[in-house]
């Protein structure tokens, strides 16, 4: 059973990589790429590359068909579509088929710790296979790419940082200040999230979507439902769908406004980020009230939500009433402070070129001129239903950075508000009978970082043969070292906040 | 900005009171009893070294929040450093990952004795949702010896405070 915007093309091994090289020079975003393990059920491997056409609403899936199953290989389409480069050495990763003519022969995801030959994805190899070759004292000889000249030297740093902050290690070559070049080596927190899909199941699996990235756990379970209910047949109750998207926003909200206040720790400026965090602080509290969870965690399930979180009207209101009100203060005094803002801007730029070409999403992406954005783009839940804008930048520096965020707030305000008008009727969620065997979905949401996707695929029982998650930050992560070039070391940290980016929603 | 300065001063502002941080009266107690250990054993003092290992980063923004004007730990004497050396307590977060258990125990060895480690999080005590993944080890207490746990999914700020006040009432006697 086919999706009614999904177009599936198998264009098999010749004619993959033009096809996505003819997409993707006609400025379609390459929303994921990923491979699937379908000996069992087709006798081959499959690999997907999932496009977005502008403005056609539609997604348009190449697929290609890697019959030797002994050697597996294919083309890589890295050097026409570079956004595809990491997706590629994850596939080499993990399923251990080989991109033929990728640039970069190291290893991605799979640290030094697991064996060469341990391909964790592959369906016939368990969870506990895969444990028993794993050994955490092996030292991990990652390639770093080094700058060799004159006063270049080299200032390794985590992967425990400084701060509370996640693990990874960032490998800057620096010629005296500036940065000439970062290497950042990430996947630290790899917890074999898709894998462990497949163990749980549909069902279940909403909790585990919650749990890979912290602040966009509602993004995430949102996106994963989305993909189970197109997959089973679902159609979402009418009051569950205009939760959903509140409580969207609601995320969107806390995020970008604690986000800007972070930003003003990579600049010093102490009462702008303690001001920051007190409004967040009061936006987590009301989802605390509406759903017993500051993370708004426990409230999505397949068929809809668990709680009527927009009975609380009022609250919602009142309380985004006075965030109002703090949030243009605040604001107000981060814009007068000439030290704030004069250190984000020029800072970190990333070019609209570049943004396009490493298939950068969100904020970061819509700072530096492209106007993608799911919730136009698709649109799904509500979003067809309320007005609001597709804010964009150009400069692509720090400072466009947090006014996309600024007023990206003032966006999820409205939309919030205008949900809120009317009462919704139906049902809070409607029970779900079996999966259909071997029927696959697409899910997406707009996140605070941008887009995220969940594909998957059921095998012959109705159980999950591939459940393929991509976060915001996995397609941001790469472009970091482009927005760094030329900066001095201590504006990284700055640099850095401004992206905002989830280690854990990356390394999966 | 100055007459704002001067009206809290004035109107006496302060993080939440003692009072809303708990749940109950025997929670005042406990957290009383903290100042008080915190006190007369660190000599008003505490400062813990925060270790990623694998979490979902849900823990490392609470625990953001605890040193926000909000909550405000510093007034507890508790503080989060950037050196192991300074620390007194690991506070480890995440099922803890394969990639991250060798850093992990690194960590644990620059901490100077004696030592606290808090395993803090649903999954940091047996691997939660992520348990049985091939790529963590199921537990912090995997990879080195724990002295108390705080539940949670993630723990709120005010759950970590009180947790971290429990380990160290319960340990240091």
């Amino acid at each position: 059973m086919s999706q009614p915007n999904e177009t599936y093309i198998n264009t098999g091994p010749e004619g993959f990589l033009d096809g996505c090289a003819g997409l993707f020079a006609k400025k379609s975003f390459l929303r994921m790429m990923f491979a699937t393990d379908e000996r069992a059920s087709g006798g081959c491997f499959r690999i997907y590359a999932v496009f977005s056409p502008p403005e056609s609403g539609n997604f348009e899936i190449l697929v290609q068909d890697v019959s030797d199953v002994k050697s597996p290989s294919f083309a890589s389409i890295t050097r026409k579509v570079p956004a595809a480069h990491w997706y590629e050495r994850e596939i080499r990763d993990m399923f251990g088929i080989t991109p033929e003519g990728h640039p970069d022969p190291r290893p991605l995801v799979l640290h030094g710790m697991y064996p060469e030959g341990v391909w964790p994805l592959r369906r016939d190899v368990s969870a506990d296979d895969v444990r028993r070759v794993v050994d955490i004292s092996r030292e991990d000889n990652y390639q770093y790419m080094s700058v060799k000249g004159e006063g270049v030297y080299e200032i390794p740093v985590g992967p425990v940082h400084a701060g509370i902050i996640e693990p990874g290690h960032f490998r800057f070559s620096a010629v005296g200040e500036t940065i000439y070049h970062l290497d950042p080596r990430l996947f630290y927190t790899h917890k074999g999230i898709e894998k462990q899909f497949e163990r749980i199941g549909f069902i279940g699996g909403v909790e585990l979507a919650e749990r890979v990235s912290g602040v966009s756990s509602f993004s995430h379970s949102a996106a994963y439902c989305h993909a189970v209910e197109r997959m089973a047949g679902i159609e979402l109750p009418e009051k569950a769908a205009a939760a959903r998207t509140a409580l969207i926003e609601l995320e969107r909200l806390y995020n970008h406004i604690g986000d800007i206040g972070n930003m003003c720790a990579g600049t010093g400026f102490a009462v702008g980020y303690a001001r920051g965090a007190s409004i967040k602080e009061t936006l987590m509290r009301l989802n605390q009230r509406l759903t017993g969870s500051r993370y708004l965690r426990g409230v999505n399930v397949v068929g809809g939500i668990k709680t009527d979180v927009l009975e609380h009207s009022d609250d919602i209101l009142t309380t985004l009433d006075l965030v109002k009100r703090e949030y243009k203060s605040f604001l107000a005094l981060l814009l007068s402070s000439i030290s704030h803002v004069e250190r984000m801007e020029d800072a970190g730029i990333l070019s609209r070129s570049v943004a396009h070409s490493m298939g950068a999403t969100g904020p970061a992406a819509r700072a530096s001129g492209v106007g993608d954005d799911v919730r136009h783009a698709h649109p799904h839940l509500f979003y067809d239903r309320v007005i609001f804008e597709t804010h964009t930048r150009t400069k692509g520096d720090v400072f466009a950075r947090m006014m996309v965020r600024a007023d990206e707030v003032g966006c999820s305000l409205s939309i919030i508000e205008a949900l809120l008008e009317k009462p919704y009727k139906g049902k809070l969620a409607v029970p779900v009978g079996s999966v259909p065997p071997l029927s696959s979905a697409l899910g997406y949401v707009e996140g605070p970082r941008g887009s995220i996707f969940y594909w998957v695929k059921s095998d012959k029982d109705g159980k999950p043969l591939r459940v393929k998650a991509r976060s915001a930050s996995h397609c941001n992560w790469p472009v970091v070292p482009f927005a760094v070039n030329g900066n001095i070391v201590p504006d990284f940290p700055l640099i850095n906040k401004s992206f905002n980016l989830s280690y854990s929603g990356c390394d999966l | 900005m100055l007459e704002k300065i001067i009206y809290n001063i004035l109107r006496k502002k302060q993080a939440i009171p003692y009072g809303e941080l708990v749940a109950s009266a025997s929670e005042a107690e406990l957290l009383k009893g903290a100042g008080e250990a915190i006190h007369s054993i660190f000599g008003r003092s505490v400062r813990i070294r925060q270790v990623d290992a694998g979490s979902c980063n849900a823990c490392e923004w609470e625990c953001t929040a605890l040193t926000s004007p909000i909550y405000d730990v510093q007034r507890f004497g508790i503080d989060f450093v950037a050196s192991p050396r300074h620390a007194d307590i690991l506070l480890v977060t995440g099922p803890v990952s394969v990639s991250m258990a060798e850093a992990l125990k690194k960590t644990y060895i620059a901490i100077p004795e004696p030592r606290l480690v808090i395993a803090c999080g649903d999954c940091a005590k047996d691997g939660g949702v992520y348990k049985g993944s091939y790529a963590v080890t199921d537990g912090v207490d995997k990879v080195v010896a724990v002295d108390g746990y705080i539940r949670g999914c993630p723990p709120t700020p005010a759950d970590l405070i009180r947790g971290i006040v429990e380990v160290i009432e319960s340990r240091v006697r």
